[in-house]
């Protein structure tokens, strides 16, 4: 392992002269950003924005009302819609102008899209403002251009695709600051529904079976090189909690509107042109697949570089894929920059442990979340003592987040945003999970190391979380009611 | 990361298997004869490598078949590609236009991939295959002499190099990467130059392993033939691939012939036989002619000759230690001691043949002990004669009771050779004790006042109840640990015998209930108690934080069964501290199983993990049919035929299906755990003797059409609502790697490779049963199925597939 600290001088794949590009680019986006001024804080002008912008008049259901913060005047709601200008796509980055500014204990409702939208865009795409706003390409204009941490002028599309997901925000957080772990509560996890009137009440999901997937190169039938992308739909109602395959087709080289051919999935948001590809009802019948709401992305920016891929997860969270990440979770982040600067997005409707084939059902859904920061001063003594990365508590789990490199970022050095792609293991990942969870026994239950291991041995589960995302993830579930005595502190 | 891809045939239906296969052989410019449709390549394993120069290198093992080159059928011959064919066991021909040459296991050939061959596999085959590019020099020589030249001898000197390496090419192929390989194809080019220019030398007598080997070999194959009476040399040559002289050369080396050491092996199973007072209502002429001699007057002649008295006063007198071989486990003292088998007498011998006889002579030796430890000594079909199978009452389940003993055991390994201590029928239940190999770690706790845990435990200076645990050598030789040498350590009760299971079957193992095992201790009378071993070869060991950095930790548990929920809570743990067994062996680390802890030599520490409450999951670690393979295996890594699995969902309520692979299937379960996570992270779980309840069904082989069950080919685990595919590094550890694989094994696995082989399972499962196509079955995987780490800590690591039954409302099997 390479000890690598990150200095001021250190690029991680921006290279001088992108960088000016990046600052400029930004630069743009908040000009744009406070001339549409499309967020605003407080109830009122969230109200505004329900209407104009939100296909569904979801801001005003009550989360409002459960209130935690005893001593502040109330946690103020938050609407945030999708739109070009409140989200980044396929990067985090801790340079970008927050889309609101909240207080600890506020809640915010943020609508997020998925990247696969344009599989099927008559279902997922059409007849919904906010994501064909964001979809929007045609020979002129794209409405959102950069898509990925790669260069601004790369032949396959500005950005190079690398990183993918449209990640709604950042929201900037008052007062947090490096060392302070910030926690984000999924009050709620809705589908979004279908604009398009022919599919009233009904949402949609993609799964590609992509070139970066597990089975890649190791298939059964021909041709072995193939990529498969199966819709799937659900239920928006609520009433069904299952979805079903409708249709599968194989992937053609699609040209996009600006004319560059893209013979696999290389760039995120394509559209796909439905006359090219041949589609395949019937399938999977009769198959009942329970569905798991959650967002594959989440999480705060990291400190190490401006902009970063937003596909391999890391220290501060990120394309983490843990479907257990839904309804009634939470999550603790180490806060990595001044307003922790969170964003979430790549909305999942289900996924297996492993993600195996790439993506999951790929879904645009809304959540509502509240933000309570932690101070670094008063995390000793509790569960969230020297936590250096993303710490799920599920209400009988705490989960914890191992990768093949905890900090890739930092480990990997200069490069680490193209070499994270070979050289990840599921043994590695393993091994941070064991570390990880060894170190939060005997932090935040006082065991001492035998002790921790003799329970990791009879009482730890240990799952495969991706093997997909560049940094593969193991995750560790500790039984929360192995400690009756103690509760969360 | 490895650039190593592996292919195991029976992960693929069969229906594309033969199509797969060939599209793998294609890589090194081969076809396979297999579109015929009697050949079933379902125990095929290739592993394939492609260095930086585009040379492809494999590892391939599988059934007959015939390779012909593509290049010789279509157009363009390639310039400087050389074929490199390196037999690693079987036997093969080369056959062109005009000449056929034989090859053994051993052989090294050259071939040129443009000529017009058939290399034709005749055997069970393991071989290294190289498509060396860049060779025009070699290719060269190649085309100049015959084939028959194109074959390196491989008895001594460069040869011998060469087949060294190629042999460690092999072992290590998964840890070379694609710019590692450049370099040692170069070396190997410019010894396979130097074996051509090299003339053949046919000096055979120097002592070389191979010779030892093909005895060991020769030994194996005369054991499995012993009852037929036309056994005769020239049989057992066609069968090994080897000339009646060179066999006749073997054992001329080892002092002896081989009608002697025919002869001798008959009799040393007769005098077993003889002294076995189960076999007493057998006639001396029915137990001769177990053993391949047709006339009881030759046999008695011969019997006097060679033990010095006739076989009726051996038999009403047998000789005090054939009595100790025949306990459970192995003799104590040496059986060659009375070795049967001719010493050469009266012939003065100077050192130098002695010398050179020695080595020879030791393997003959070896084999004698080994098959004695076996305690092959009554087969297992005549006794199954007495107990005929009743038609009357099929329906009725017969209930068994099946206690843990030092008769009912074996103790750290399995094989086909274990005489079954119960033969039941399918439908029978049969309540089963087990113990926890760890249960010397607080005797006092989990032995004492248990008449069966102290009879399989029972050691003192004199006597070892079971001797053997493990499947290493009973003398000890490797390590110096005990007999069997720990290689393997779980104590399982069986095997048991199913009427009219075969190969091809599956066998359904449903868990109706497990009960923990209560201590007999009147201190601690009714309660529960299990032992944790963080040991030597947990994922921790090599990765701690305080000092000491090398130590093993002992945690005891109660198990409070009958409290709600049920759960355990930790009581004590202690430090390993060197132990000295009863017979005065140290062992520094848990290396041996069983070995009684002196708690005067401990310091326990109590108080510990006083938060902690540990839900249960009472399960069996070990559930295993016999496996196919001769010899005896290691109970520690898992495998096709179950054994180890080490994964928690296999409790009450859940069934497991096993692949048949031995008349009998001759099932066994042990290891059994409290309680265990995901991973089985330190090494052990729980480790807590428990009695299971079961239900055997086995499934015939004519009636899976269709079904996942057909060509079962690995343990499948349903509980009540979901199935889980146990993927492993290995799925057939011992057919992928050869005859090393014991060791292999724990070298060369890792979680990709089972998480590879738990998605191919999978995805074999959704498409088999559920009729599903390959792009159904993958996204379905994707976003709804989920993998999980089951063990990393038993030589073949294992990762699991769990598929929610929910998921397929309508399914019914």
């Amino acid at each position: 392992m390479t000890e690598h600290i990150c200095t001021s001088s250190c690029t991680h794949g921006i290279s001088a002269e992108s960088k000016k590009d990046v600052t400029e680019e930004f630069d743009t986006a908040r000009r744009s950003f406070i001339r549409n001024a499309f967020v605003g804080g407080g109830a009122v002008s969230l109200g505004a924005m329900g209407v104009s912008m939100s296909p569904m008049s979801y801001a005003s259901t009550g989360t409002s009302s459960n209130t935690v913060d005893a001593d502040a005047p109330g946690p103020m709601h938050y609407y945030i819609p999708a739109t070009p200008e409140t989200v980044l796509w396929g990067y985090f980055s801790k340079i970008a102008k927050p889309v609101v500014e909240i207080e600890s204990g506020d809640f915010v409702t943020i609508e997020t899209l998925t990247h696969h939208a344009n599989d099927d865009a008559e279902r997922m795409v059409k007849g919904d403002p906010g994501a064909e706003s964001i979809f929007h390409w045609d020979a002129q204009r794209k409405g959102v251009d950069r898509r990925g941490a790669g260069p601004m002028d790369a032949a396959i599309g500005a950005g190079g695709g690398a990183g993918v997901h449209i990640c709604t925000g950042p929201v900037r957080i008052q007062g947090a600051q490096p060392g302070d772990i910030l926690e984000v509560r999924i009050a709620d996890v809705t589908p979004r529904p279908s604009g398009n009137p022919d599919f009233k009440g009904k949402s949609f999901g993609s799964n590609a079976a992509a070139w970066w997937g597990f089975h890649y190169g190791d298939m059964l039938t021909e041709p072995k090189k193939r990529e498969v992308v199966t819709i799937y739909e659900v239920d928006a109602r609520g009433e069904r909690n299952w979805a079903k395959a409708v249709y599968n087709y194989r992937w053609t080289p699609q040209t996009d509107p600006f004319g560059v051919v893209h013979p696999t999935i290389d760039y995120p948001g394509v559209p796909v042109d439905h006359r090219t590809i041949s589609k395949r009802d019937n399938i999977l019948r009769d198959i009942r697949i329970p569905i798991r709401p959650h967002f594959g992305t989440i999480g705060v920016a990291p400190a190490e570089a401006d902009i970063v891929n937003s596909i391999p997860p890391s220290y501060t969270g990120g394309n983490i894929d843990n479907w257990r990440i839904g309804k009634g979770a939470k999550l603790y982040f180490p806060v990595a920059v001044e307003g922790a600067m969170f964003s979430v997005g790549d909305p999942h409707a289900s996924q297996g442990d492993s993600e195996l084939c790439g993506t999951a059902i790929e879904c645009s859904l809304t959540g509502t979340f509240q933000f309570i920061l932690h101070k670094k001063a008063d995390l000793p003594g509790t569960a969230l003592a020297e936590l250096n990365y993303p710490l799920l508590e599920t209400q009988d789990d705490w989960v914890l987040h191992g990768f093949s490199y905890a900090n890739y970022l930092a480990e990997l050095g200069p490069n680490a945003q193209e070499d994270i792609y070979s050289k990840s293991s599921v043994d590695k990942a393993l091994r941070d999970a064991y570390r990880k969870m060894r170190h939060f026994l005997m932090t935040t239950q006082q065991l001492d190391e035998d002790e921790a291991i003799s329970l990791m041995s009879v009482a730890v589960d240990f799952g495969i979380t991706q093997v997909v995302d560049g940094n593969w993830g193991v995750h560790a579930i500790l039984k929360k009611s192995m400690f009756p005595a103690r509760g969360r502190s | 990361m490895t650039d190593l891809k592996r292919f195991s045939a029976s992960a693929i239906p069969a229906e594309l298997r033969q199509w797969a296969w060939n599209d793998i052989l294609a890589r090194l410019g081969l076809s396979s004869d297999a579109t015929r449709p009697d050949t079933t390549h379902d125990s095929g394993y290739i592993a394939l490598s492609v260095s930086a120069r585009n040379s492809v290198f494999v590892h391939l093992t599988a059934a007959p078949q015939t390779l012909t080159a593509l290049a010789s059928q279509s157009a363009p011959p390639s310039s400087s590609t050389v074929l490199v064919l390196a037999l690693l066991d079987g036997t093969a021909q080369v056959l062109d236009a005009d000449q056929k040459v034989q090859l053994r296991s051993g052989d090294i050939m050259l071939l040129d991939p443009n000529q017009p061959w058939h290399l034709t596999l005749q055997t069970h085959f393991r071989t290294m295959l190289i498509k060396l590019e860049s060779s025009s020099f070699l290719l060269r020589l190649v085309r100049t002499g015959r084939q028959e030249a194109n074959r390196i001898s491989t008895q001594q000197g460069i040869g011998t190099l060469c087949l060294n390496m190629l042999q460690s090419l092999t072992d290590q192929l998964a840890h070379l990467d694609r710019n590692e390989l450049p370099a040692l194809e170069t070396t190997l080019a410019e010894l396979l130059v130097a074996c051509l220019s090299h003339k053949h030398s046919d000096a055979l007598d120097d002592t070389t392993d191979v010779q030892l080997a093909h005895l060991r070999r020769v030994c194996r194959s005369v054991d499995s033939y012993l009852d037929d009476p036309e056994l005769n040399i020239e049989q057992i040559a066609a069968q090994e691939g080897l000339s009646v002289r060179y066999l006749q050369k073997l054992f001329k080396n080892s002092g002896t012939t081989f009608s002697e050491y025919l002869k001798s092996r008959r009799i040393q199973h007769c005098c077993i036989d003889l002294a076995n007072p189960t076999l007493a209502q057998f006639s001396i002429a029915q137990l001769c002619y177990r053993w391949g001699f047709n006339d009881a007057a030759n046999f008695s002649r011969t019997f006097s000759q060679i033990m010095g008295m006739s076989p009726k006063n051996y038999r009403a007198a047998p000789p005090q230690d054939l009595q100790v071989q025949l306990q459970r486990g192995c003799p104590q003292t040496k059986p060659s001691t009375r070795s049967a088998y001719a010493q050469p007498q009266n012939i003065p011998l100077d050192n130098a043949i002695m010398q050179q006889r020695k080595p020879f002579q030791e393997v003959l030796d070896d084999h004698a002990r080994y098959v004695l430890s076996l305690k092959l000594a009554p087969k297992r079909l005549p006794v199954m004669e007495n107990t005929p199978p009743t038609q009357s009452n099929t329906h009725t389940p017969r209930q068994y009771y099946l206690p843990a003993s030092d008769k009912t055991v074996h103790w750290g390994y399995f094989s086909n050779e274990i005489k079954p201590v119960l033969n039941i029928r399918s439908g029978d239940i049969v309540t089963i004790e087990t113990l926890s190999q760890h249960a010397t770690d607080d005797s006092e706790r989990m032995i004492d006042g248990d008449p069966g845990a102290q009879s399989v435990f029972h050691w003192t200076r004199t006597k070892k109840n079971v001797d053997r645990r493990g499947a290493g050598p009973m003398d000890a030789s490797i390590f110096g640990r005990g007999a069997g040498e720990g290689f393997g350590v779980h104590i399982c009760t069986g095997p048991i015998y199913v009427t009219d299971a075969e190969p091809g079957d599956v066998l359904e193992v449903r868990i109706l209930d497990i009960q923990p095992r209560p201590s007999c201790n009147p201190l601690y009378l009714g309660k529960h108690f299990g032992s944790n071993a963080a040991t030597w070869w947990g994922f921790q060991y090599d990765d701690l934080l305080t000092t000491p950095k090398k130590r093993e930790v002992v945690t005891l548990y109660e198990v409070h069964q009958h409290s709600h929920p049920p759960h355990a809570k930790a009581i004590y743990n202690f430090r390993w501290t060197p132990q000295t067994d009863p017979y005065g062996i140290e062992h520094p680390t848990i290396d041996y199983p069983g070995v009684p802890v002196d708690h005067t030599s401990i310091n326990k520490q109590f108080g510990i993990l006083e938060n902690a409450t540990i839900p249960v999951r009472p399960h069996f670690g070990v559930m295993a049919v016999a496996p196919r393979e001769s010899g005896i295996v290691d109970s520690i890594p898992p495998s096709y035929f179950g054994g180890n699995m080490d994964n928690w969902r296999a409790g009450k309520g859940t069934q497991l299906f096993l692949p048949v692979a031995v008349p009998g299937a001759l099932f066994s379960v042990g290891d059994p755990h409290a309680s265990q996570g995901d991973s089985e992270l330190c090494g052990t779980a729980i480790e807590c003797s428990l009695t299971g309840i079961f239900q055997l069904v086995l499934h015939k082989k004519q009636n899976l059409s269709g079904s996942f069950m057909e060509d079962l080919s690995h343990p499948f685990l349903e509980t009540p609502d979901e199935w889980v595919l146990q993927g492993m590094s290995f799925s057939d550890y011992q057919a992928e790697l050869g005859p090393n694989a014991q060791t292999q094994v724990y070298k060369n696995s890792s979680l990709e490779a089972a998480m590879r082989d738990a998605f191919r399972k999978a995805r074999h499962y959704l498409m088999k049963e559920h009729k599903l196509s390959e792009d159904e079955a993958i996204s379905l995987i994707s976003v709804a199925v989920d993998f999980g780490i089951t063990q990393v800590v038993d030589g073949n690591l294992g990762v699991h597939a769990i598929i929610r039954k929910a998921i397929f409302p309508d399914y019914k099997r």
